[in-house]
């Protein structure tokens, strides 16, 4: 069994609005394993990168973490100090942002950015040391070291994208957040650089975070995953169990209306409705509006709690019968 | 960019012809005949009277008398002052344009300096108490009116607290039986000041390339030092040695003006630098920088800061361009004999050989400030220098 490197548990954070608080992630606990991969799926807008930031405690000026934990190979990371977390973020975690290409400062050289960032955690590396990992980076990457000089805007957006996945390695983070990567580029490179993540993954056995709106994408790159709705997960387990016999109603949605690029075609089904607001306090199943197996034994008040339905395979209250 | 500058250099050289003859029609419209002041003069000896004529050719038809001047222009020849004769033009400016400079380069680099960093850090504390005060206050100092603001202080701390001189570049007195001209002494100051600031440079230079920070640090910080000790030896020997106690009157003189206009520059660019750096602050690469676990300095200096830098460079650079014209009013409230005294002299009293080579002394630094405003700007943003070559 590999060891849990990072333990997320019952983490609330919510945004502070004029409107009132969005509560974007609500009682979330997961684990990641070294070396393994673990996927968060959910519609745009259900809280994917409000957990991201929360790990790396990058949230937004209004965002507060109310309870819960996060702990880093044991280290707990809710709680530290700025200079604490400082030490953490990249070297601990680092992350590839959702719409990277605006990631680089304009005015930097890609070379000097990373290296910044390998300065500010191992500082006695010498500049020589330095640029000879950069140069590894960029060829397990794909990249020419000649990049190193280049600025941003010389650079198209898969180059970018590949140079960032260099950057969030540049410091052997014990996790990486790669929180979708692909979202801005055009399909073919998105392949391009999946692919790379995926071998770099393989390679230097990452423990990964992937966030996806994509199930397709997940079901590719992850061993574990958890489909997330309305700032929480309702349901979690095993990447190909959780494909091959989904237990919740949304996790069945979302299938059905992702085509699969491999097997015989079937019609898709498109997902009716909008997710709730997160700014409404509902209590029982956020998702039974929308719900095509919605009944009279659908319980309101029912506790949204995770049920543990067969060893590491969790499914929240309501679907957890309905299997 | 060899062929942009090319392009700028030979667009500069037609704008130039161009000012140079709209501006000799100008001072020739001038009712009454310019040249009248001096030719009137019953002093004037008939062999001077020849000689002036034909050497200016006043006699002849305005066009011949304009292509005569343009050339005469380009000869280095702006003939002699009317009210300082025989002193050239040339010689006038040359003895004007370093207290001009020395004094607006003062306080042109003070009031970037302080401009940047006090708007730096208001960006950077948006919404607390002390950027709210901090920001008024420089928005009073930017719209204040100039004049009034330079009599009020000059009230204050030179008549009421009597702190410091009321204009003037020296204390005449203390210069009674000095074994130098004040000029000299001021040049040494120039050369001194420009020597300092290169090295400093230098050594910014130099210690850019060390890897480790706190080693760049310490590395600078040997080199203010060593730079502060050199000062110190400079000034406590040889010919400095004579010169320091009149170089430090020239200076007392100086506080005063520079202290008052930088409080009315320094407004300017710390408010335009708030605004761009607060838009900077949104931009993506700033998460990106604090993720990477970059210090909140760092983030604020090294990537917010820098790319804010780019429209107020521009900015500041254009100002550079009215320090000349701006310095009409300030040298005349501070009674600053420099080249705003020089220019607002040789009209008023129709020296018209002092005023067009001021005049187009004051163009070409307009136009050659322009230029390097547009190779700066190409220096500072490596998209406009990617854009240039093509
Ligand atoms: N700074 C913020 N202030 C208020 N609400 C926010 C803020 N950032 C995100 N939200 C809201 O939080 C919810 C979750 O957003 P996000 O985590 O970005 O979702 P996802 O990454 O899954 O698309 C959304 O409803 C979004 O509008
Ligand atoms: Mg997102």
């Amino acid at each position: 069994m590999p060891k849990e490197i990072l333990k997320v548990e019952n983490l609330n954070m919510h945004y502070e609005t004029l409107t009132g608080n969005v509560d974007a992630v609500k009682d979330i606990s997961f684990t990641v394993l070294e070396g393994q991969s673990f996927g968060l799926v959910g519609e745009s807008g259900c809280g994917k990168t409000s957990v991201a930031m929360s790990l790396l405690q990058l949230q937004a000026d209004n965002a507060k973490i109310t309870s819960g934990s996060i702990k880093l190979d044991g280290v707990e990371l809710v709680g530290m100090s700025e200079s604490e977390l400082r030490t953490v973020r990249w070297d601990g975690i680092s992350i590839v942002f959702q719409g990277a290409m605006n990631a680089w400062n304009p005015v930097i050289k890609i070379g000097e950015q990373i290296r910044e960032a390998i300065r500010e955690h191992y500082p006695k590396k010498s500049k020589s040391e330095n640029t000879k990992k950069i140069s590894e980076l960029f060829n397990m990457v794909g990249l020419d070291e000649s990049i190193m000089d280049r600025y941003p805007h010389e650079l198209s957006g898969g180059m970018k994208q590949r140079a960032i996945i260099a950057l969030a390695l540049s410091c052997d983070p014990k996790v990486i957040i790669a929180d979708e990567p692909t979202t801005a580029l055009d399909v073919v490179i998105q392949d391009q650089i999946l692919n790379e993540i995926k071998k770099v993954q393989d390679l230097l056995g990452l423990s990964l975070i992937y966030i996806s709106h994509d199930i397709a994408v997940i079901a590719e790159m992850t061993d574990q995953m958890a489909v997330m709705y309305a700032g929480r997960i309702v349901e979690l387990g095993p990447t190909d169990e959780v494909f091959k016999n989904p237990k919740h109603s949304y996790t069945k949605a979302l299938l059905e209306s992702t085509p699969s690029v491999v097997g015989e075609k079937v019609k898709l089904k498109s997902l009716e409705g909008e997710p709730p607001s997160l700014i409404d306090k509902q209590s029982g199943c956020a998702f039974a509006p929308r719900c095509p197996n919605k009944n009279e034994t659908c319980n309101p008040t029912v506790d949204m709690e995770l049920i543990e339905i067969s060893p590491d395979y969790f499914v929240d209250a309501c679907n957890a019968s309905n299997s | 960019m060899a062929i942009y500058i090319l392009k700028r250099t030979y667009q500069l050289i037609i704008v130039f012809l161009l000012f140079l003859v709209l501006s000799y029609l100008l001072f020739n419209a001038i009712p009454g005949n310019a040249f009248q002041s001096l030719l009137l003069n019953p002093d004037l000896p008939k062999e001077a009277y020849q000689r002036v004529l034909e050497t200016y050719g006043l006699d002849k038809p305005l066009f011949e008398r304009l292509q005569l001047y343009i050339i005469n222009f380009f000869k280095g020849d702006f003939g002699y002052s009317y009210n300082y004769y025989p002193k050239t033009p040339i010689d006038l400016i040359a003895e004007r344009l370093p207290r001009t400079l020395m004094l607006f380069a003062l306080v042109n680099v003070v009031s970037f300096y302080t401009g940047f960093i006090v708007g730096k850090i208001l960006a950077w504390r948006r919404g607390s108490k002390s950027e709210t005060w901090i920001t008024i206050t420089s928005v009073f100092s930017y719209t204040v009116f100039y004049p009034w603001f330079a009599l009020l202080m000059l009230y204050f701390f030179g008549y009421k607290l009597g702190w410091l001189p009321i204009g003037k570049f020296i204390y005449p007195e203390k210069w009674y039986d000095a074994p130098f001209d004040s000029d000299v002494v001021f040049i040494t100051m120039i050369k001194f000041t420009v020597v300092a600031t290169f090295i400093q440079f230098l050594a910014f230079i130099f210690t850019r390339n060390i890897e480790s920070l706190t080693n760049r640090k310490t590395a600078r910080l040997v080199s203010f030092v060593l730079l502060l000790l050199g000062s110190y030896f400079y000034w406590g020997s040889g010919s400095a040695l004579e010169q320091r106690t009149y170089a430090a009157d020239i200076a007392y003189h100086m506080i005063l003006p520079v202290f008052t206009v930088t409080i009315v520059a320094f407004a300017g660019t710390a408010l335009l630098t708030r605004t761009t750096m607060m838009e900077v602050l949104k931009d993506d690469y700033i998460l990106t920088a604090r993720a990477k676990g970059l210090s909140q300095k760092r983030i604020r200096d090294r990537h917010a800061a820098r790319t804010a830098l780019l429209p107020v460079v521009t900015s500041f650079i254009f100002t550079i361009i009215t320090i000349i014209d701006g310095s009409v009013l300030t040298e005349t409230i501070f009674s600053w004999p420099g080249m705003g005294q020089l220019i607002l002299q040789s009209v008023t009293q129709e020296d018209i050989p002092v005023a067009m080579a001021t005049f187009s002394f004051v163009g070409i630094l307009a136009l050659v400030a322009h230029f390097l405003a547009d190779i700066s700007y190409a220096y500072l943003d490596p998209r406009i220098r990617i854009k240039s070559q093509g």
